[in-house]
């Protein structure tokens, strides 16, 4: 049945004559048991058997053979063309004309099924492809995807997606091609041709009006219209929305030759169509993070503008009572007095320093011009390295706990001193006055600790992972305590540098410990 | 501090001129003569008229940075140099220190750490005779010309160039050796980038000499910069 399906739709009129053939050869042995009406009957299911398989004019064909065959083999006298009974000549024409008549009926009929079972085909594609291009792919997947779909759709030998880019220049994004190699320099001048000018290029004209899709069909030249030297058989289809062209989808000749049929490229039109949808949606995306992203930065500048004026200038404003204070004349100030005061002083300077520090280091931290410069270092050194950057006033709260010995580390010295001076500087800050801080380091199994612990009000569950974000103050803290909102921000950037973590737990009975946990890579090598 | 019976000659040489100010005030009230120089051209004239037995340098400066001056100076100057920075591991503070200057400080430092940095490198070049053959710092005793190292009297075994590293700071003691210097006189010239040797054998060092290696207390860190020897405790 296959073999008769193939044969019928690929060679119709041999199937029709062949069927016809072999129906006679069956037949002539039976002629004298029933009557020539009868055999005429036999021949009309002959004739709609190669109408239901093969179509219209196959079985038009098929009619006349029978036709001929009829008169020829059962109508007396035998093994000629001529008729004896003028009764016979009606029964000949009435013959054909229902033989025709069936043929092109059950043909038809056959035709717009198979029509029926392609179209459903395409649509059962095209939904798949368009709900790969709903969820959430990248332009690549898509590209892949389009490849395979339209090698399956027309077997082309190569074919390419073209993206412009924003001066409208194409650009390849994908492309398989058998051999493999890159397009030729005439398919790239044909697609920029037709990216330029909006139209198709190759794509046959639409002729019936049965065709629904119109709407949505390219205008379309020939190639030699669109510069091409010689007359070529590829599609360029354009990936049309309704402000701008995204791109050109490139189809080389079919694999089997010939020039493509409008029902062929009908698919491709589509794909092309939802593609084009797709990349637009893609632009928008695009264009919408960006300008999140503008939006976001403008929002971090004010907060930084109203955060840092307020960390600057509260210092400066008290340090500038104070010494007004101190240089009236109307005031006796003993010693003890005046000390007390510039302590505050000193005190407000302190402040100032770290603020604008913290300031230079997000700067540098966030264009990128601090880049890490690892190299091995004594883990001891770093910690003290940190511990000496803290103003001496302070210093001494702090208690340092190390192993008796520590390795060397991989690490850029500066930043991660950097990071472990801003811990301590928070730990001084929110722990009572004068309460204890804790700098403790251990090594354990490929990852170094270093972690800084004070008395202070610790950290609500809610607020651990914000209080690293830029400009985020603790609730408990917001307005008390001074800080630009930096110095964790800094450190979780330093950490995140060295593929290390960052994170704040609890001590009991009241603290918080932050903690930092680099991996260790090895040892120094050879010296 | 105590009234010297000649008052040291401080040359205090920086571009802005508040810090000239706060400098001569705080080195006037201890008892320091202090001159004061605007720019590199102008500390080289006020030196070649009266030698000062101490310089402060500013490292950044226009026209004549900081790093120039020092190169010039010692051509002819022999005095202990310090040098003054705004950034820490400062690559200029480290150039500076390679041309000859003694220590350095970073902006903003405070008053008592300057003086006593001062101190150091006066009562350094004032006992600068032939250094000992034996240097003493706390209970370390080493023996340059043996070339050997006891601790409590217990002798310790050092590698070649750990001993080369540890008499070499030893014999500078209170003074910031940069990586660079201390590569060039043990390992050679031509091993003067190699900081990070340096790091390793020194931790290997301070394993052997020092009582806590993670606290130490005799060879001192000067992160980005390089090494000090301390001769005594620290102060803080």
């Amino acid at each position: 049945m296959h073999i008769l399906r193939y044969l019928a739709k690929r060679h119709g009129y041999f199937f029709a004559a062949a069927s016809v053939l072999t129906a006679t050869a069956a037949f002539l042995p039976g002629r004298d048991h029933f009557a020539r009406a009868q055999w005429a009957l036999l021949y009309l299911l002959v004739v709609g058997l190669v109408a239901g398989l093969a179509g219209v004019r196959p079985a038009l064909g098929a009619a006349g053979l029978a036709f001929l065959l009829w008169n020829f083999f059962f109508l007396p006298p035998h093994n000629t063309f001529a008729v004896h009974d003028s009764k016979d000549w009606l029964s000949l024409f009435v013959f054909l004309v229902v033989a025709v008549a069936m043929g092109t009926q059950t043909g038809r009929l056959r035709e717009r099924e198979a029509e029926a079972l392609a179209r459903e085909r395409e649509m059962a594609m095209l939904n798949q492809f368009s709900a790969r291009l709903v969820s959430d792919s990248s332009i690549s997947d898509i590209a892949q995807l389009l490849m395979g779909e339209v090698a399956q759709i027309t077997g082309a030998r190569s074919a390419a997606l073209l993206l412009a880019d924003e001066e409208g220049n194409l650009q390849e994004h994908r492309s398989c091609a058998d051999d493999a190699g890159e397009l030729e320099s005439s398919v790239l001048c044909i697609a920029q041709w037709a990216q330029a000018h909006s139209k198709g290029v190759g794509l046959p004209p639409i002729t019936r009006r049965s065709d629904t899709d119109a709407a949505g069909w390219p205008i379309s030249v020939d190639h030699v219209q669109a510069g091409a030297s010689t007359h070529r058989e590829d599609l360029f289809i354009p990936l049309q929305t309704i402000d701008r062209l995204e791109g050109i989808l490139y189809v080389g000749q079919r694999s089997s030759g010939g020039p493509y049929r409008v029902s062929d490229v009908r698919p491709l039109v589509a794909v092309a169509n939802q593609t084009a949808a797709f990349l637009e949606r893609k632009r928008l995306q695009a264009a919408s993070v960006q300008a999140d992203a503008l939006r976001e930065a403008d929002r971090l500048k004010s907060t930084l503008i109203s955060s840092v004026s307020h960390e600057l200038k509260t210092p400066i404003a008290s340090i500038t009572a104070t010494i007004g204070n101190l240089a009236e004349q109307d005031v006796e100030w003993d010693k003890d007095k005046a000390a007390h005061e510039l302590a505050s002083v000193q005190e407000d300077l302190d402040r100032l320093n770290s603020s604008i520090n913290a300031l230079l280091d997000l700067a540098r931290l966030e264009s990128a011009a601090w880049e890490p410069r690892r190299e091995w270092y004594d883990l001891a050194d770093v910690v003290w390295a940190a511990h000496s950057r803290i103003p001496q006033k302070q210093r001494s709260r702090i208690q340092v706990s190390l192993p008796e010995a520590l390795p060397m580390v991989f690490v850029d010295v500066t930043q991660m001193a950097r990071a472990l001076e801003n811990l301590l500087a928070n730990a001084l800050i929110y722990g009572p006055p004068d309460s204890a801080v804790l700098l403790g380091a251990s090594v354990e199994e490929g990852a170094f600790r270093v972690w800084v612990e004070d008395e202070g009000p610790g950290i609500r569950p809610e607020e651990r992972e914000r209080i690293f974000e830029k400009f985020y103050r603790g609730r408990s803290s917001s307005q008390s305590t001074p800080g630009t909102g930096l110095g964790l921000a800094v450190a979780r950037e330093v950490i995140r540098f060295h593929g290390g973590r960052i994170w704040v737990e609890d001590v009991g009975p009241r603290g918080a410990r932050f903690v930092i946990s680099v991996p260790t890579e090895g040892t120094p090598g050879p010296l | 501090m105590s009234a010297p019976e000649k008052r040291p000659h401080v040359l205090v040489v920086d571009d802005e001129e508040q810090i000239r100010r706060a400098l001569r005030s705080i080195l006037t009230a201890r008892g320091y003569d202090v001159a004061l120089a605007a720019s590199g051209a102008e500390a080289i004239e006020c030196s070649l008229n009266r030698l000062p037995d101490l310089m402060i340098l500013d490292v950044a400066m226009p026209e004549m940075t900081g790093i120039e001056v020092c190169r010039e100076l010692r051509n002819w100057f022999e005095g202990p140099i310090l040098m003054l920075s705004v950034i820490s591991g400062d690559t200029d503070i480290v150039a500076a220190l390679d041309t000859g200057a003694d220590d350095y400080l970073t902006k903003p430092f405070s008053t008592s750490e300057l003086l006593a940095r001062i101190r150091a490198l006066l009562r350094r070049t004032a006992s600068r005779v032939t250094p000992p053959p034996t240097i003493h710092a706390g209970d370390l005793e080493i023996d340059i010309a043996r070339r050997t190292v006891k601790r409590a009297g217990q002798e310790i075994e050092l590698t070649r160039m750990e001993f080369d590293i540890l008499s070499y700071l030893a014999q500078n003691a209170d003074r910031v050796l940069t990586s660079r210097m201390i590569l060039e006189k043990v390992w050679g010239p031509e091993y003067a980038e190699d900081a990070q040797t340096l790091r390793v054998h020194v931790s290997h060092l301070r394993k052997k000499i020092e009582p806590h290696p993670s606290s130490p207390r005799h060879i001192l860190t000067e992160t980005g910069v390089g090494f000090r020897f301390a001769s005594s405790e620290p102060s803080d």
